[in-house]
């Protein structure tokens, strides 16, 4: 049984000399590649020296500050006076915080849902209108929600007004992209059909495209709310309204104890946020859809 | 000589390896045979100790291998070869490179996080390769070779550990009958050439005959035959496989690849 | 087959009224559902604008000093000196008049990003395979470790900036390390999702040989997530661009010093030039990193 006939394995084992000789590519390869990761490693330590220059990120001040950020911690963990705080303004600014999200989504959806089928290739053939309305939904979304934030107040003042308003302009500008997106990746053949059966241009969109569209569009508009809600936590910081406002004012007086608090708030209702857009999915959407924001 | 004394595997209560005692001599080439589910690839599995037994020892010369923990078990499992059903091979790695992973073991942290193999480990990888006859794979990517290559890289893998005893889950299950002959002839010279030991757990009878010096026969997770394929009745056969052998069902069914979940690109 | 005929009919009128009255009963379940959650939406609605001040009148008194607002902020261009020196109105150069300053604090903001990715990337990556269910060497280095990435995740990177401002000072180190937790807890949740969905026979076969936990992460998990890992970073570079400009309302050095000062004094004709710039720079990139993704994708399928 030992030496099979038909076997390809040589019988006698070659000695290194000869497998060596027999395949020089394989080391030519090693070295090659040896030679690529080198020159990558050296590249990244390379920036990396010049960004610690650039920035002057010394190892100082590098653990000075993480040496500050432990005090900090430290006095995070450790509530005082916990009977005094201020809890009326703390819940009162989740709330705002959570009705600027859904008051922002819900009118930004209403204003983006033209920019659908006008932003849309399938829909609309001409190439100007289309594009017009793309650089406009491109320049709401590459202003951020911030500077959005910071001109609102500006224009209307400080408050949650503010705020509800950068949270329209910067979500036109999302919604309105990845609702014409998802468009673009409709399935046309009932809307074939719809034509088939002698149907105007609008009929053909209200019954063969909407059907199809509006559990995407109605998903993705819950993408945005959570995404919303994230955003508007931190609007209050530019003086836009929401919980923001109470974190920066905490911090400004070093009151970690309650910034730690408000923090802790934060990640609570964005994960019961979360849970909640989840559930309203699954209860009346069903469609499982990739979020995008 | 590998000594197995009463060892027992529990999976939520019932067991798939019941009290087996067994003595594998070094340098002996060992057949396992049974239907599916008789608790063969667990028992591999607890000697390289993939999986941990729940009861019984596991002896390798003066080494206690069912004790070994940390650095010594790891030692033990380089020492203990394995090759699998489904080759287990890293396939978007070059074939050499898979060849070398046979070293980590010898490797150190720093030096196996960088990915240096030596130039001297890549000869031998290239050498173990060549001994398979697919050296000229070496630089594809292993998951482009067909299954019986890539079977033969797992075993040139198993070699690059230098292992004292070599364990072979249904190496040929998933193969046509041409890579098999190929796989185990492979499996043969190894045990005869370089003094391993090699135990396989086989489904196919004719060639456990075949090439084994002695054959284990398990049935519901106990040794139910152990002797010489001469030995092997239709008695013996009865108790192992039980009353259907004339029926075909002997062979197992191949296992379908259940651990290969879709690779979904998202 | 004479006999069934009498039967027929009146099974089938059973079952039609019982399909009628069954439908009648669904449709009536429906509407009051659809009721009732209509009825929900509006009181969150009426309760929303109420929360947030979001008045008609208050509305129609700021729009019009929104929009003067933005009439103010764009600049005076003419035709015939659009071209002309930094000294002449009416003229691109007059409005980019510092435009060198713009361009250092660009670069600055850009390299914040780029480094921060590059931290980010790299603890967010070692940080995912003990936030693995399936990699995890035990369950309690997995739920330190998933938690962990959750809370840098769930904190907004502006929140970590107002942190770390006071404890490194006002400046870009500040703002650099605010994006790199924030980023690290993104790329390493996604990162374990990724991690999650990988077939796991080879680190079976890995460990076989005698490899430890680590060496089973780097040769049998990291060569098969590479490549989404790297088209993973690479968007989260683009909002890393994003997040990079904004750190600055907070003290977190960059692009976002200059804008918020040049919007808080009413500096308005910079104002539209800093947005415009920074708007085409992070679109350009954007772009550029669109383009990358493509090619690793592209690349990844013919291999």
């Amino acid at each position: 049984m030992s030496a099979s006939p038909m076997a390809t394995i040589d019988p006698a084992t070659r000695d290194l000399a000869a497998v060596l000789a027999a395949y020089p590519e394989v080391f030519k390869q090693a070295k090659l590649r040896r030679r690529q990761r080198t020159a990558i490693l050296l590249v990244i330590a390379a920036y990396l020296l010049f960004a610690a220059w650039f920035f002057d990120i010394t190892p100082y001040r590098l653990f000075g500050g993480l040496g500050n950020m432990g005090i900090v911690i430290r006095s995070m963990v450790v509530w005082k006076n916990v009977a005094t705080w201020d809890y009326a303004s703390l819940f009162q600014g989740m709330i705002e915080t959570i009705a600027m999200a859904f008051l922002g989504t819900l009118l930004a959806s209403l204003l983006a849902f033209p920019f659908t089928f006008l932003a849309a290739r399938n829909i609309v053939k001409p190439v100007l209108p289309r594009h017009a309305a793309r650089r406009f939904l491109d320049l709401m979304r590459g202003v951020d929600q911030l500077v959005w934030a910071l001109v609102f107040v500006r224009a209307v003042g400080l408050g949650p007004l503010a705020g509800v308003l950068a949270l329209i302009a910067s979500s036109i500008g999302d919604l309105g992209k990845v609702y014409s997106e998802s468009v673009e990746d409709i399935d046309q053949k009932p809307i074939e059909g719809v034509r088939s059966t002698g149907a105007s241009r609008a009929q053909e969109l209200r019954f063969g495209l909407l059907p199809q569209v509006l559990p995407v569009l109605l998903s993705q508009t819950l993408y945005m709310f959570e995404h919303n809600v994230r955003s508007a936590t931190v609007l209050g910081i530019v003086g836009a309204g929401g919980i923001g406002l109470q974190l920066s004012e905490r911090i400004r007086v070093q009151y970690w104890d309650q910034a730690c608090f408000i923090i802790i708030l934060i990640v609570v209702t964005v994960a019961l946020i979360d849970l909640f857009a989840a559930f309203v999915r699954h209860r009346f959407i069903g469609k499982p859809v990739a979020a995008r924001f | 000589m590998l000594i197995l004394e009463s060892l027992g595997k529990q999976f939520d209560g019932r067991a798939a390896v019941d009290r087996v005692t067994l003595r594998v001599a070094r340098g002996q080439m060992l057949g396992v045979i049974g239907r599916s589910g008789a608790g063969k690839s667990t028992l591999l599995r607890m000697i390289n100790r993939l999986v941990d037994p729940t009861s019984g020892l596991i002896r390798h010369d003066d080494r206690l291998v069912s004790a070994l923990k940390g650095r010594e078990l790891m030692r033990w499992r380089a020492a203990c070869a394995m090759i699998f059903q489904q080759f287990n091979l890293v396939g978007r790695l070059d074939v050499v490179t898979n060849v070398m992973l046979g070293r980590l073991n010898r490797h150190g942290f720093l030096g196996s996080m960088a990915g240096a193999f030596s130039a001297a480990e890549r000869a031998v990888a290239l050498q173990a390769l060549d001994r398979l006859g697919i050296a000229q794979t070496a630089l594809q990517r292993a998951e482009t070779l067909s299954g019986g290559q890539q079977q033969r890289v797992a075993i040139a893998r198993a070699l690059l550990q230098e292992p004292e005893i070599l364990l072979a889950d249904e190496p040929i299950a998933s193969l046509d009958p041409r890579s098999s002959k190929l796989v185990m002839d492979a499996l043969r010279r190894i045990n005869r050439d370089d003094k391993i030991t090699v135990i396989v757990n086989l489904h196919d009878l004719d060639i456990a005959r075949a090439y084994c010096d002695r054959i284990v026969g398990l049935a519901n997770g106990s040794v139910v035959f152990n002797g010489a394929p001469e030995d092997l009745d239709s008695q013996a056969l009865e108790t192992i496989y039980g009353h259907d052998v004339e029926t075909g069902s002997l062979l197992d069914e191949p296992r379908r690849p259940t651990d290969f979940r879709v690779w979904a690109a998202a | 087959m004479a006999s069934q005929p009498p039967v027929l009919p009146a099974t089938s009128s059973q079952s039609l009224s019982l399909f009628e009255r069954q439908l009648k009963a669904q449709r009536r379940d429906k509407r009051l559902s659809t009721l009732v959650s209509l009825g929900l939406f509006l009181i969150v609605l009426a309760w929303s604008i109420e929360v947030s001040g979001f008045a008609p009148s208050v509305l129609l008194a700021g729009l019009p000093r929104f929009g003067e607002y933005i009439h103010l902020t764009l600049p005076t261009l003419s035709l015939e000196n659009l071209l002309a020196n930094t000294d002449t109105k009416g003229s691109i150069p007059y409005w980019f008049f510092n435009f060198r300053h713009y361009v250092v604090l660009l670069f600055q903001t850009i390299n914040m990003a780029i480094l921060a990715t590059l931290v980010s990337f790299v603890l967010g990556a070692a940080l995912s395979f003990p936030a693995s269910r399936n990699l995890a060497p035990n369950r309690l280095t997995y739920l330190l470790a998933r938690r962990g990435l959750e809370i840098a995740r769930s904190v907004p990177d502006l929140v970590w900036a107002l942190l770390f401002v006071w404890a490194f000072g006002i400046g870009p180190l500040a703002g650099i390390v605010a994006i790199i937790v924030h980023s690290t807890g993104a790329l390493g949740k996604l990162f374990s999702e990724i991690n999650e969905n990988i077939p796991m026979s080879p680190l079976e076969g890995i460990r076989a040989t005698g490899a430890s936990w680590f060496q089973e992460m780097r040769y049998a998990v990291l060569p098969q997530v590479m490549p989404l890992f790297l088209s993973n970073v690479l968007w989260r570079f683009e909002s890393n661009i994003r997040q990079s400009s904004v750190i600055g309302f907070v003290g977190g050095g960059g692009i976002g010093e200059e804008l918020y000062l040049v919007i808080v004094r009413n500096y308005y004709e910079e104002v539209s030039a800093l947005v415009l710039l920074i708007v085409l720079t992070v679109t350009c990139i954007d772009l550029l990193s669109a383009h990358v993704r493509h090619g690793l994708i592209g690349k990844e399928r013919l291999a």
